[in-house]
C-alpha cells in the first residue's frame, strides 16, 4: 500500500512538451481515473509512473520514497495493459507466476498464492492453455491475475477494457470495482471512456493537453465543472452550450433575454445539461417558446432537438411523451442546473 | 468444380511437376546403372544399385569435403547466429541513426559480386597464411550467415510486440533476461528459418569456396562440381549421386523448420 505524488512532472519528447507541470498527490487505497480525450497524454503519464517512460522534469514518489530512477521492477507496482501484453509462449499459469518464479519464491509458495487469484477471476479452467486460446475478456482476466498476484503497491490500468466490447467491459468494470474493495490498492486506471471514470473513480483526474483540467469526485465533476471543456467533456448526452453577450445585466444573443448572474460582463456561455431542460406544453413564468426539429428514440428517454430563436439545443425527455416534429412548446432553465461559463477563458463564474 | 478454379488448380499440378520432376530423376539416376542411364526412352522401373554412392561415399575426397563443409558451414551458422541474433535484436528494438546504418550494412554485404569478396579475401588469407585453411573459410562464410541473420532475424524481432517486453519489465526482468526468456522464445520461428536459411546459403557456396581452397579445406559443391569433369565420358550415375548427397543436408534441415512452422501454426487448433 502506498501514496504516489507527482510533482512538477514534465515530459517532453525532443521539443515538444507533452506534460507540463504536473502535480497531483494521490492517497493510499485510492482509485484515480486519468480521463481525457485521445492525445492529452494520459498514457505518457502512467507510462512514467510505470518506470516504461522516462521522466523528464520533477519529481516522481512511491510510498515516500523518490523513484524517478528506478527500473520498473522496483517501483512496486503491477500494470494491465490495453492489448493484454500477455507471454504468448506461455501457458496462463506461467504467465501469472513468472514475477513470482523470477523472484525466486517457492513452489509451495506460489501454489498457495495462485489459487485465490485464480479463483476470484473464475481462470481454473484456463490455466493449461496458451493465452492465444483465450477470449479477449478472458485474456485481460488473466493479465490482471498477473499483476494481483504480486500484491503491488500500485496498480496501473492504461485503458485495460477498451479492446472489448460494450457487454464484457461492463462485466469487467465491476469485476475490477470488486477487486479493489476486497485490495484496496492504490490504483491508477486511466481511460477514455466516462462511464468507467464515473463508476469507478474515487477521484477523476480530467486532463487536457497535457494538463490537469479539473480534479474531483465523479459528483463534483459532473455537478460542478470547473470548465467549458469540462462540461463538454463529462456527461451524456452533451451539454447544452448557448453564448451570449452581457448587456444591462441581462444574457442576450439577439432573441433570448435572461437574467445575468451578479457582476458578469463581456461574452457568457450557458450551459445546461439536456435532462435539465424543461420541456413545457403551455406558456409560463420564465418559459421561452421554442420548436421540435428532430426527435430520436434512446430508450428509456427521448432525445429531442428544440430550435429557440437562433439557438438549437438538445432536452431529453421520457420516452412516453411523445413530440412530433415542428410542434411548438416551451423550454424552461431551471435556474440551480445552470453553469456560466466565461467564454474567452473557459473558466466557471 | 468451376472451370476457373480448375485451371488454376492445372497450373499448380504444372509448377509443382516443373520443380518436383527433376529432383526426382536426379535421384532416380543416382541408383541407376550406366546401361539403365543411357537408354533413349528413360526406364521408369528398374533394379537400383548402390554401386553410385558407395562409389562416391568411397572417395576420399568426398569424405573430406563432408567433413569441411559441416564443420565449415556449422561453426560459420553458429557463430552467425550468436552474433546476428542480438545484433537483429537492438537494431529492431533500438532505433537511432547508428542501429538504421547497421542495419543497411549488414544488408549491403550481401550487394557485392561475390567475386569483389573472393579476391581481397584471398589476398587477406594468403597474407595471413591461413589460405586454404577451415579458418579461412569459416570467417569467410561468417560474412553471409550474420547478415543474412541479421537481416532476416530483424523483422521477427519487430513483430515481437513491445507491450509484452514493457510487461516483462514491470515483472523485474532486465534487458538480457529480455532478450532470452521473452523476445526470442516469442521469434523462435522466425529467427531459426533465418539460421536455417543461412545454413543453406553457405552449404551452396560455391565461388568463394573455389578461390580460398586448393586442397584441405575444399567443401562439397567443388568436389562435386569436380565429378564432372572426370573425364569425356561424364559419369552421370556418380554426378546424381552425388547432387542427391549434396541436396540432403539442405532438405532435412528444410523439413525440420518446416515442421516446426507447421506445429506452431496448428498448435491452435490441436488442444481444442
Ligand atoms: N514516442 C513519442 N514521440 C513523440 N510524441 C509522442 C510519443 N508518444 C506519445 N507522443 C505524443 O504525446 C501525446 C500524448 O500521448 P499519449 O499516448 O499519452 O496520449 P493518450 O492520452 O494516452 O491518448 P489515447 O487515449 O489515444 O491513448 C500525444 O500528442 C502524442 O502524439
Ligand atoms: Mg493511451
Amino acid at each position: 500500500m502506498a501514496t504516489v505524488e507527482c510533482s512538477g512532472l514534465r515530459k517532453c519528447y525532443g521539443s515538444h512538451e507533452v506534460i507540463r507541470d504536473f502535480n497531483l498527490s494521490i492517497a493510499d487505497h485510492e482509485f484515480v481515473v486519468f480521463l481525457g480525450p485521445s492525445g492529452c497524454g494520459k498514457s505518457t503519464l502512467l507510462r512514467m509512473i510505470a518506470g516504461l517512460e522516462d521522466i523528464t522534469g520533477g519529481d516522481l514518489l512511491i510510498g515516500g520514497t523518490r523513484v524517478n530512477d528506478n527500473d520498473p521492477g522496483e517501483r512496486g507496482i503491477a500494470m494491465v495493459f490495453q492489448n493484454y501484453a500477455l507471454y504468448p509462449h506461455m501457458s496462463v499459469r506461467q504467465n501469472i507466476t513468472f514475477a513470482l518464479e523470477r523472484a525466486g519464491d517457492s513452489k509451495e509458495r506460489i501454489a498457495k498464492r495462485l489459487a485465490p487469484v485464480v479463483e476470484s477471476l473464475g481462470l481454473d479452467v484456463y490455466l493449461d492453455r496458451k493465452p492465444t486460446e483465450l477470449s479477449g475478456g478472458q485474456q485481460q482476466r488473466v493479465a490482471i491475475a498477473r499483476a494481483m498476484i504480486k500484491t503491488p503497491e500500485v496498480f496501473l490500468f492504461d485503458e485495460p477494457l477498451s479492446n472489448l466490447d460494450a457487454k464484457l467491459r461492463g462485466h469487467l468494470r465491476v469485476e475490477i470495482a470488486r477487486l479493489h474493495k476486497t485490495l484496496k490498492s492504490t490504483s491508477i486506471y486511466v481511460t477514455h471512456d466516462q462511464l468507467e471514470a464515473m463508476t469507478l473513480a474515487d477521484r477523476i483526474v480530467l486532463m487536457y493537453q497535457g494538463r490537469i483540467e479539473q480534479m474531483g469526485t465523479p459528483e463534483e465533476i459532473y455537478s460542478r465543472p470547473a470548465t467549458l471543456f469540462a462540461a463538454g467533456f463529462i456527461g451524456t448526452p452533451n451539454m447544452n452550450f448557448i453564448t451570449f453577450t452581457v448587456q444591462e445585466g441581462r444574457l442576450r444573443d439577439g432573441t433570448l433575454d435572461l437574467p445575468a448572474p451578479e457582476g458578469v460582463t463581456g461574452h457568457v456561455t450557458l450551459g445546461i445539461r439536456p435532462g435539465a431542460v424543461e420541456v413545457l406544453d403551455a406558456p409560463a413564468h420564465d418559459a421561452i417558446p421554442a420548436v421540435v426539429e428532430r426527435d430520436e428514440f434512446h430508450g428509456e428517454t427521448r432525445l429531442v432537438a428544440l430550435t429557440c430563436g437562433v439557438q438549437g439545443l438538445m432536452a431529453a425527455i421520457p420516452a412516453a411523451r411523445k413530440l412530433h416534429e415542428g410542434q411548438n412548446l416551451f423550454i424552461r432553465f431551471p435556474s440551480q442546473s445552470l453553469h456560466y461559463f466565461n467564454t474567452d477563458t473557459g473558466r466557471r463564474l | 468444380m468451376k472451370p476457373v478454379t480448375f485451371v488454376l488448380r492445372l497450373v499448380l499440378v504444372i509448377a509443382a511437376l516443373l520443380v518436383v520432376l527433376p529432383l526426382v530423376w536426379t535421384l532416380l539416376n543416382a541408383f541407376k546403372t550406366n546401361a539403365d542411364l543411357l537408354v533413349s526412352t528413360p526406364k521408369l522401373i528398374f533394379t537400383p544399385v548402390w554401386d553410385n554412392m558407395e562409389y562416391v561415399l568411397n572417395r576420399r575426397s568426398v569424405a573430406r569435403a563432408l567433413v569441411n563443409s559441416l564443420v565449415i558451414c556449422g561453426w560459420a551458422v553458429v557463430l552467425g547466429a550468436v552474433l546476428g541474433v542480438p545484433a537483429a535484436y537492438v537494431i529492431a528494438r533500438v532505433k537511432n541513426r547508428i542501429t538504421q546504418e547497421a542495419q543497411f550494412f549488414a544488408l549491403s554485404l550481401r550487394f557485392l559480386p561475390p567475386v569483389a569478396v573472393a579476391i581481397p579475401m584471398m589476398v587477406i588469407w594468403l597474407g595471413l597464411g591461413l589460405y586454404d585453411s577451415r579458418v579461412a573459410l569459416i570467417i569467410t562464410y561468417m560474412t553471409i550467415t550474420v547478415s543474412i541473420t541479421i537481416w532476416l532475424s530483424i523483422p521477427a524481432f519487430e513483430r515481437v510486440p513491445l507491450a509484452i517486453e514493457e510487461a516483462a519489465r514491470v515483472d523485474r526482468l532486465g534487458p538480457y533476461a529480455t532478450f532470452f526468456r521473452i523476445a526470442l522464445p516469442v521469434a523462435k520461428l522466425q529467427v531459426l528459418s533465418a539460421i536455417a536459411f543461412s545454413f543453406i546459403l553457405v552449404w551452396n557456396e560455391f565461388l568463394l569456396a573455389m578461390m580460398l581452397t586448393t586442397s584441405r579445406a575444399k567443401t562439397l559443391p567443388i568436389i562435386a562440381s569436380e565429378m564432372s569433369q572426370l573425364g569425356m565420358s561424364v559419369p552421370w550415375g556418380i554426378l546424381n549421386a552425388a547432387v542427391v548427397l549434396l541436396s540432403l543436408p539442405p532438405l532435412i534441415l528444410l523439413a525440420l523448420v518446416g515442421a516446426g512452422l507447421n506445429s506452431a501454426f496448428s498448435a491452435k487448433t490441436s488442444q481444442e
